[in-house]
């Protein structure tokens, strides 16, 4: 299969354009531009409820230059379904059926309709972009929230872990499972490329943070997406056929602490936790990288 | 070819003759045989098909206006839970003018727990947007289901349509059933594909609109939803010339030329009404009937003008909307209101597969005659059969 080996070969095309109402310095809306240059123009998506199923649209305007519906908050993967069945029946063969959702509408209220989907090896691409919080509504902590994050509705910090998202779906043993960082561009692309060259359910989960839900300032996106690599608490790696390859081995190692106190959600964090998140970064890395 | 069928065999011989070509479905009592007899036909190979077999309800009418979007003939069958659980979805649906059309077979909703028929689960979706058709056979399940998919994708229309009937008392029950030959309906119902979702014309749906627009859709959807009323008639005369069966429009009237008291109702209540009115009639009482096949768009100037020679008027409501009364009791009052004085008797009766028998509705027929003597205005609303 064809992968893009440089920046330099991804198409100049846009798909996602500009002028869509996201915030300056959106991982979300930099998660999708990038995801395009991969899946192209036979590409059908659904939205549900998030900041990106509203920003790419509005009235009478769009910024999206394939097919999208702005779906209901729990069904994305189940309209994906019927959609993939449509096409099979008339016999097109060619089209990507895209379900895009945030940590909500994948690990929370959309989680049913996923498991749904993804347990009956639906023929789509499900992806997860994931700022950790609920931001199309103001920023209210989910289940994929960090231990310790401060937000509008754990305003002493979230008293529960994050959710294994991963695990979970690597559970349902998807054709194809990736993590994907809105600061590593080209294995975003590459990696989409070849989900989109597999058949079977595919599952793509990125971590795309949002400058207002992190505390940080709108153009540390990138840097706040690549020191969580570097902190191991964000990995990048894919699954095919349950079988793990790790994409990225990050050129340097930065404590967990250097990233987290970055970001004003972690403002209040004590010790023992940074020091608990440390470990759960170093026990990851060395699950992920084995 | 006739054939004993129940309501839900009927059902899915429809979905079958109409040439379905995505089912999505979750199984809900006692809807699910339908979705068995479906997947069968489409195991042996006489239905091209492609079921989609959901985890929910909810997610069951977002793939089945998912595959509507993208271009194909889409079908699904539940009621009660099930369809309160879809609710939302059901908004959607008619919002983006999607032709999906539903098969719920009606049966109460809880609490407390019942798995037996009424119309309440349905009456809750009034609003929705969606077009409801309501059937007295099994025979007219299997006809309004074909009918309802050339009038929901009427392009005049654009709208999803319920077709309704009831749990048991028409699921369940084997009734004789002329099943027209394919051809004939295939003729009827050309697929005329009209994507939303298409590669080739990409289009954003479902953008974020506000105030200078949102009212203007919905302003549309209700004028769609008022073309439906008017086209059902016609959609049943063409039916009828191919199959010889014409259930009529969107009200029918049995016996109604001099009749004093008209019984009103919806679904399995109005065979057994119409014995009733026979029944009367032959003790000579001037009974008659009025057959609500339409509940939504209500068809509020037809029945206006069937009952201009009734003196008093009868609904029967298998529902209750709490504190309100039954829906079809409130849709005449409202329909005859500034009109005439005639005045409207509401009876909620067969709540969760009471039973209701011709006896019954004489009976009730009685009080109403005999109010009607007293000269006493009819309560809001009343319970029959506690
Ligand atoms: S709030 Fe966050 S996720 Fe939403 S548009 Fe703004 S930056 Fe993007």
């Amino acid at each position: 299969m064809e992968v893009y080996k440089t920046l330099a070969e991804i198409p100049q095309d846009e798909l996602f354009t500009g002028g869509h109402g996201g915030c300056r310095g959106c991982g979300a809306a930099l998660a999708v531009r990038q995801a395009m240059k991969a899946l192209g123009p036979r590409t059908i998506i659904n939205i549900p409820a998030s900041c990106m199923a509203t920003i790419g649209g509005s009235g009478l305007t769009t910024a999206w230059m394939v097919p999208f519906y702005h779906s209901l908050f729990e069904c994305a993967p189940a309209v994906a379904s019927g959609i993939r069945a449509a096409l099979d029946i008339q016999g097109i063969k060619d089209v990507n059926v895209v379900s895009w959702a945030g940590d909500a509408g994948t690990a929370d209220i959309g989680f049913q309709a996923l498991t749904g989907a993804a347990e009956r090896q639906e023929n789509i691409i499900h992806v997860c972009y994931d700022n950790e919080t609920y931001m199309n509504t103001g920023g209210q902590a989910g289940s994929v929230t960090p231990y310790q994050a401060v937000t509008p509705d754990t305003p002493t910090g979230k008293p529960t872990p994050r959710k294994d998202m991963l695990a979970i779906m690597a559970a349902h043993r998807p054709a194809y499972l990736a993590t994907a960082s809105v600061a590593y561009p080209l294995d975003l692309i590459q990696k989409f490329q070849k989900a989109k060259a597999i058949q079977g359910f595919r599952y793509i989960h990125i971590l795309a943070p949002c400058f207002r839900g992190w505390g940080i300032r709108e153009d540390q996106t990138v840097q706040l997406a690549r020191m969580a690599v570097e902190c191991g608490l964000w990995q990048l790696y894919e699954e095919v056929d349950g079988r793990r390859r790790v994409t990225v081995i990050p050129e340097r190692r930065i404590p967990v602490r250097e990233y987290l106190k970055l970001q004003g959600r972690f403002k209040n964090i004590d010790e023992a936790t940074v020091a608990a998140l440390q470990a759960e970064a170093d026990r990851r890395f060395r699950e992920v990288q084995s | 070819m006739r054939l004993l069928l129940n309501g839900n065999e009927a059902a899915a011989h429809a979905a079958r003759l109409a040439r379905v070509e995505v089912l999505a479905s979750y199984p809900i009592t006692p809807a699910a045989p339908v979705m068995e007899k479906i997947t069968q036909f489409i195991a042996e190979g006489t239905m091209r098909c492609n079921f989609v077999r959901v985890e929910s309800d909810h997610s069951a009418m977002a793939a089945a206006l998912g595959a509507t979007m993208a271009g194909a003939r889409s079908f699904l069958i539940t009621n009660s839970q099930g369809l309160a659980y879809m609710s939302e979805v059901l908004y959607h649906t008619s919002g983006l003018r999607q032709p999906v059309v539903m098969a719920v077979v009606n049966r109460a909703l809880a609490a407390p727990h019942s798995r037996f028929p009424e119309h309440g689960d349905v009456v809750a979706q009034e609003t929705s947007g969606w077009i409801q058709i309501f059937c007295e056979n099994n025979q007219e399940v299997l006809d309004s289901i074909i009918q309802a998919f050339r009038l929901g994708e009427d392009e005049q229309v654009r709208l999803p349509v319920m077709v309704n009937y009831e749990g048991y008392i028409q699921s369940h029950t084997r009734e004789t059933v002329d099943m027209p030959e394919q051809e004939k309906i295939d003729a009827f119902l050309p697929l005329v594909r009209r994507p939303v979702l298409d590669v080739d014309n990409p289009l954003a749906v479902n953008t974020v609109t506000g105030p200078e627009l949102y009212m203007d859709y919905k302003y549309h959807q209700d004028a769609a939803l008022q073309r439906a009323g008017t086209l059902l008639g016609e959609i049943s005369e063409a039916y009828g010339a191919v199959t010889g069966r014409n259930w009529g429009g969107a009200v029918t009237g049995y016996r109604l030329e001099d009749a004093e008291v008209v019984l009103v109702t919806m679904g399995s209540l109005v065979s057994t009404a119409r014995i009733a009115v026979d029944a009367l009639r032959a003790a000579g009482e001037k009974a008659g009937l009025l057959k609500i096949r339409l509940f939504r768009p209500f068809p509020a100037e037809a029945v206006r003008e069937m009952l201009k020679p009734a003196r008093a008027v009868v609904a029967l409501d298998k529902n209750i909307v709490y504190g309100a009364g039954g829906a079809l009791g409130r849709e005449l009052r409202a329909a005859l209101y500034g009109f005439t004085n005639v005045p409207v008797y509401s009876y909620i009766l067969g709540l969760g597969g009471r039973d209701v028998g011709v006896e019954d509705l004489t009976a009730i027929y009685r009080q109403v005659n005999e109010g009607l003597a007293a000269g006493k205005f009819p309560a809001l609303y009343q319970w029959y059969g506690l």
